[in-house]
């Protein structure tokens, strides 16, 4: 939706009042109820869905009658910033219309339109001359000067004497467009995602697919590159402060870009997007861990990072470039971060990294242990390990709960015991280096080794042999116990607390859940499920598991009625008792993941208005990284997920000192903008805060009040419900 | 202030390609003391005839040291590592000397049992000490005694002698066999150890009125050496391939036995290491030598070996100079190592003895516009504490490849590096083009002569073990690819001759190391079991 006339110049306003028109693409979905529509698209195959109309705002109702272009889907409106004009894209053409000066219901508009031979994605208007620029698929940027010189010059008194050109003139304009010359150029080589002119009108911004800004200079055609900002550019605003600018990445984040020399003066990141991983190595990528006590995710980004997240801010930490490469947005993936997986305090962290190789050669696999300086999660390379497993690939990485100890386990048939050196060799000041090697190796029948996980006094270590649990002494790498079998291969293993249960999941065409006893080394009790993910807390017997309903015809008939689209469901489990304590069903399940968060109390007690905050909350974080936390043991479910925004704003704002010591406060609209853009796993409104706001005499009798508070939270569950 | 400037991102930053990673040792190669040790410049004095049986030092500068060796005493001087003098005045194979505290006299044993003492300026014969039946093999002064001596022969007896009027004071008994060493007390004139082959270590006290040991601890060898540790109250023995470590005051315990020789310790003797004037007090430890030519440094504080260094030839004594420059090691063939250390500090010190006297600083030239530095003045201007520094972002080095494979010039980029001297870096681009999926590309474009770079570069570099993995499967996918242009080119077939014979020397290499590993793998069986 546009309104030309908020853009327009002040001082007509003043003059007198009329009513203010906006111009909305709208998407008609009455097509087959409203019969006055039902007449006029009779003919043709598709129905138009997309409209333009004019929409008389100070009556609130649409203009009759006025539908200025029809098309198959409903496209953005862009706007010249002097509101003069506004077009849309329309395949290969542009419709360009102008905005009468004095505008009424029937009026009738003049269009023009702007041929070109590929599909147009985008377009921008100049902020003070008649320049309109658009780019397509292939990467081209096209730029018309002087358009609707004829249409629009009757009534545009800008027109200067220069109307006679003649049809030889005018260079790369196509057929009978009505514009003075057509420019193309092209470096972009994809799709061209952002262009916008600055707002004094001598460059053009645009950016695409391959993550570069590039800057044109509107006269010469010079260019100027930002390059590697790593992923898609989705849009790009200037503020009125002409020195900053923002942008959006396809990866969740803004930067704000100081203008002339595009140096990127912060980076606001939301959590990372799913990254694609190239076809056969899915069952390989494992690339998300939990650090339980910090509420922080570790998942692995596109461009070889480990972004670490805090789910209890809700806002990106820092992240570790797994991978010295450049990495290129639009390039098919050849390495791959397949495992992250973080120790119980959270100060090491282990990554295993699979690049492919090219025609069965020069594919390799590296392990890589990372150890924390202090609390800030800046984590520095201790030890490096190519190909751990011979060229097999690393199924699972586990680190013991208290000692400097951790086992990977491969595919290739063997697992090993890494052990950190400075565990034993701190005191000698001599022995500066410290690093990771290996400690022992173990396999069981070269069998394919695919899962390991340390009890939780890690005085056990549980390796899966495929079907079988073994169990090793972890100091002296004996074998103690074999217990088994599954049906299936197991694919993940971990110990429920300080119980004795240990749960194992396969996946498979017999899939299962199954819960172990360690004190009598035999199966306890199981389930066919198709389990998704697993979550144990520390120090608690119970787990949570997230399974997927199963695809067949009559269970997807079941869920279109009980489910309504939901695919999954998180059970939550004693292990001593095969009936869930309780569930909740889910969107999105598969590749979701599941993980218990340790609670500060302090941290968050001020936002829990009944004053006992949970111990304990369940993260369900599901396939597009949209997340959820909530109580597993409460009465009722609170939904915690946004806590911290007001405060984390005050700090970014006080981290611009150095900036806005030398340049002056920023704009304020510019940080609205990107509270407003930020991150769409966040639920925006909790409305049983505001209901208990205010002094205690003017809050209406607590009866009344109770039935709206529990309303207002029965309205939150949208995704969520009890059993 | 300076960094606040700079954008903490890690966008916008470009990586070079690097080479993989190579393992570090795990134990630095130098600690501060092993360079300590190793900072010994050593010298091998040769022609001496037989084996060094025993050096010892003169307790006052200059340091003298005296080395017995056949049937003559070889006096050097530790500052120049020269021949200063030779005592020869004796019948049968010196075994043992000791210098006296005030330096001035020098007693020597030899294998006739007889104990001469001779003047050390003048090497003449003062007294001659015959008492002994056998062998004599050990005779020291005690400590700061000028009057007495001790020694112990092949008879078993210790004998307590009054020098001057050449008579024994006293006879102790005990020991049931050959008493080949010993050591007086560095803190106690009456005190002194004796070590037989009897396996024990005697400590006796002159003091005692019936001549018998005060102590005695078992080292369960034959002991060859034994040693006071400066405090008096520990000993250290030396016999079999092993030292030990004894404390004299807690009733003879023993502390620790370090058994790093593989054959007999020959002898042990007390190192200092740390300079005096430094930071770091100084340490002793105890220096040991075996007959298999290892010289090993002993820290008894913290019970390790911290230094070991190899010798061609077995070892027979050794002796640290008091004043901790100069180390003397004799071996069995005649040739002695002396190791000195350069006297850095005393003469750095002597020089800032001289600058101090100098109080005019040399004049500043007048910069006048001849010179290139006039018109640089004020650039190289150091920044005050108050300055606000703007650092500028460090530039990254690119590598011509690197700026080639920027620019998506992978051929050019490989060929670059091809001819370049780094194996690591082409295989680092290699890895690099297989992660963009281009190098077999790369390879089916190369022309003739930059596939011969190609070829010689796989021929010498593919059977390294940490490029084998990639570089076997490319040579395998270059020959399937090129095998036209290679049948064409005689550059080339000779290239592929080359790389036929390395493969056949891989292949002879592996088989060798197959057949060792046969050898050894039952061995760890067997060791595994256990």
């Amino acid at each position: 939706m546009v309104i030309p006339s908020l853009l327009g110049q002040p001082t007509e306003r003043n003059e007198k009042q009329h009513n203010i028109f906006a111009y909305v693409s709208v998407e008609d979905t009455r097509e087959t109820t409203n019969p006055r529509k039902k007449k006029q698209p009779k003919p043709k195959p598709k129905p138009l869905h997309g409209r333009i109309c004019k929409c008389n705002l100070t009556e609130s109702r649409l203009a009759g009658g006025v539908t200025l272009a029809e098309m198959k889907v409903p496209q953005v409106i862009t706007i010249s910033p002097s509101g003069k004009y506004f077009g849309i894209r329309k395949h290969h053409k542009l419709l360009i219309w102008k905005v009468p000066d004095v505008e009424s219901e029937r009026m009738v508009m003049r269009k023009i339109t702007m041929h070109h031979t590929k599909k147009m994605t985008v377009l921008a208007f100049h902020p003070t001359q008649r320049i309109v620029a658009a780019g397509d698929v292939t990467g081209r940027i096209l730029i018309w000067r002087r358009f609707g010189d004829k249409t629009f010059a009757i009534s545009d008194g800008l027109v200067d004497g220069n109307l006679m050109s003649s049809e030889e003139e005018r260079p790369g304009v196509r057929d009978n467009d009505d514009a003075d010359s057509c420019t193309t150029w092209h470096w972009h080589p994809s799709q061209v995602n952002v262009l916008n002119f600055s707002s004094d009108g001598a460059y053009l911004y645009s950016g695409g697919q391959e993550g570069v800004l590039v800057v044109w200079q509107l006269d010469t055609g010079k260019k100027k590159f930002l390059p590697r900002i790593g992923s898609p550019l989705l849009y790009f605003t200037y503020s009125p402060d002409p020195s900053l600018s923002s942008m959006s990445c396809a990866d969740n984040q803004i930067h704000l870009l100081k203008m002339p020399s595009m140096e990127i003066l912060k980076s606001i990141s939301g959590i990372k997007l799913p990254c694609s991983v190239p076809e056969g190595y899915e069952a390989l990528c494992r690339g998300i861990a939990f650090d339980q006590s910090a509420g922080l995710v570790a998942l692995h980004t596109g461009n070889y990072c480990i972004q670490f997240y805090s789910l209890l801010d809700d806002r990106g930490i820092s992240e570790v470039q797994v991978c010295e490469r450049n990495h290129q947005p639009g390039d098919d993936v050849t390495v791959v971060v397949t495992l992250v997986a973080l120790s119980q305090d959270g100060s090491m962290m282990s990554t295993a990294e699979l690049k492919i190789a090219e025609e069965g050669i020069g594919g390799l696999v590296c392990l890589k242990f990372w150890a924390s300086g202090s609390q800030n999660k800046e984590f520095s390379l201790s030890t490096v390990i190519y190909e751990p497993h011979r060229d097999a690939g690393i199924s699972t990485v586990a680190f013991h709960p208290t000692r400097r100890l951790a086992v990977s386990s491969s595919y290739g048939g063997d697992f090993k015991v890494w052990i950190c050196h400075d565990e034993f060799q701190q005191k000698d000041p001599m022995l500066q280096n410290s690093g990771w090697s290996c400690h022992a190796v173990g396999s069981y029948k070269k069998k394919a080794m695919t899962a390991a996980a340390f009890s939780a006094d890690g005085s056990v270590l549980a390796v899966a042999a495929e079907t079988l649990i073994t169990l090793w002494d972890p100091d002296e790498n004996v074998l103690v116990a074999v217990i088994g079998e599954t049906l299936t291969p197991i694919m993940s293993l971990s110990f429920v607390g300080k119980s004795e249960y240990l749960v194992a999941t396969s996946r498979g065409s017999k899939p299962q859940l199954s819960v172990w006893s360690m004190s009598k080394l035999s199966a306890s009790w199981s389930y066919m499920l198709q389990i998704e993910a697993v979550a144990t807390a520390v120090d608690a017997s119970s787990f949570a598991v997230l399974a997927l309903l199963p695809e067949s015809p009559k269970c997807k008939e079941l869920n279109g009625t009980v489910f309504q689209g939901r695919d999954g469901v998180i059970l939550l489990f004693n292990a001593t008792d095969p009936v869930p304590v309780a569930s909740w069903s889910v969107r999105k399940a598969k590749g979701g993941f599941l993980a218990f968060l340790q609670v500060n109390p302090s941290s968050i007690q001020e936002y829990i208005s009944d004053g006992k905050p949970p111990q304990t909350l369940l993260a369900y974080l599901n396939a597009d990284h949209e997340y959820v936390l909530f109580d597993p043991y409460g009465e009722e479910t609170h939904e915690l997920s946004v806590i911290h925004r007001e405060d984390l704003l005050a700090s970014e704002e006080s981290g611009q000192y150095g900036y806005a010591s030398i340049y002056g406060e920023l704009p304020e609209f510019q940080l609205k903008k990107n509270q407003a853009t930020w991150t769409p796993s966040a639920p925006s409104e909790k409305p049983w805060e505001t209901i208990f706001n205010g002094s205690s005499h003017n809050l209406p009798p607590l009866t009344k009040l109770c039935s709206a508070f529990l309303e207002s939270l029965l309205e939150k569950r949208t995704a969520v419900v009890s059993d | 202030m300076a960094e606040e400037l700079q954008p903490k991102t890690t966008l916008g930053k470009s990586f070079p390609v690097k080479p993989k990673l190579k393992p570090k040792a795990r134990t630095l190669s130098q600690t501060p003391e092993s360079k300590y040790w190793s900072s010994f410049k050593t010298q091998q004095i040769q022609n001496l005839i037989s084996s060094i049986n025993s050096i010892s030092f003169s307790q006052i500068p200059p340091h003298l040291f005296a080395a017995a060796h056949s049937a003559s005493l070889t006096l050097f001087s530790s500052q120049t590592l020269s021949q200063h003098s030779v005592i020869s005045s004796f019948k049968d194979v010196v075994s043992c000397s000791s210098f006296r505290s005030d330096g001035a006299l020098l007693a020597a044993s030899d294998l006739s049992g007889l104990i001469q003492v001779f003047d050390v300026k003048t090497r003449t014969p003062l007294r001659r000490l015959r008492s002994h039946s056998r062998p004599v093999h050990f005779v020291q002064y005690p400590f700061l005694d000028k009057l007495h001596v001790v020694s112990g022969g092949d008879d078993g007896i210790v004998k307590y002698w009054d020098v001057s009027s050449e008579n024994v004071v006293l006879d102790l008994f005990g020991h049931k066999d050959y008493v080949r060493c010993g050591d007086c007390s560095p803190v106690n004139a009456e005190m002194f150890v004796t070590g037989s082959y009897d396996h024990t270590v005697k400590l006796w006290d002159v003091r005692v009125e019936n001549s018998k040991s005060v102590m005695e601890v078992n080292h369960g060898k034959p002991i060859e050496d034994v040693m006071f540790l400066p405090s008096g109250g520990l000993a250290a023995t030396a016999g079999g391939n092993s030292v030990k470590i004894w404390d004299l005051i807690g009733g003879g315990k023993l502390l620790y036995s370090m058994e790093s020789h593989n054959k007999t310790v020959t002898s042990v003797c007390l190192g200092r290491f740390g300079n005096e004037s430094g930071e770091e007090a100084m340490q002793y430890r105890i220096l040991s030598v075996a007959l298999d030519g290892y010289m090993k440094v002993f820290d008894y504080v913290n019970m390790k070996v911290t230094h070991s260094m190899r010798f061609p030839a077995p070892l027979m004594s050794v002796a640290f100079s008091p004043d901790g420059m100069t180390r003397v090691i004799g071996t069995s063939n005649g040739s002695i190592f002396a190791g000195r250390k350069k006297r850095e500090n005393v003469e750095s010190g002597l020089v800032n003895f001289w600058s101090l006297g100098r109080v005019e600083e040399p004049q500043k030239r007048l910069l006048r516009p001849t010179y290139f530095r006039y018109f640089q003045r004020g650039q190289i201007e150091k920044p005050s504490e108050s300055d606000f520094l703007v650092v500028r972002p460090k530039k990254l080095k690119l590598g011509e490849h690197d700026k080639l494979l920027k620019k998506f010039r992978h051929k050019e980029a490989l060929v670059c590096v091809l001819s370049g001297k780094n194996p690591e870096n082409v295989v680092a681009v290699m890895e690099e083009l297989v992660a963009r999926r281009k190098l077999l590309k790369c390879v089916s474009n190369l022309d003739n002569e930059e596939l011969g770079l190609l070829l010689s570069f796989l021929q010498k570099h593919s059977t390294i073990p940490r490029y084998s993995g990639l570089l076997m499967g490319l040579m395998k996918k270059v020959l399937e690819m090129r095998a036209e242009d290679i049948k064409a080119s005689d550059i080339l077939k000779s290239h592929i001759r080359n790389l036929k014979r390395s493969v056949e020397e891989e292949i002879r290499i592996q088989q060798s190391l197959q057949e060792i590993q046969g050898i050894i793998s039952p061995l760890l069986r067997i060791a595994g079991r256990k």
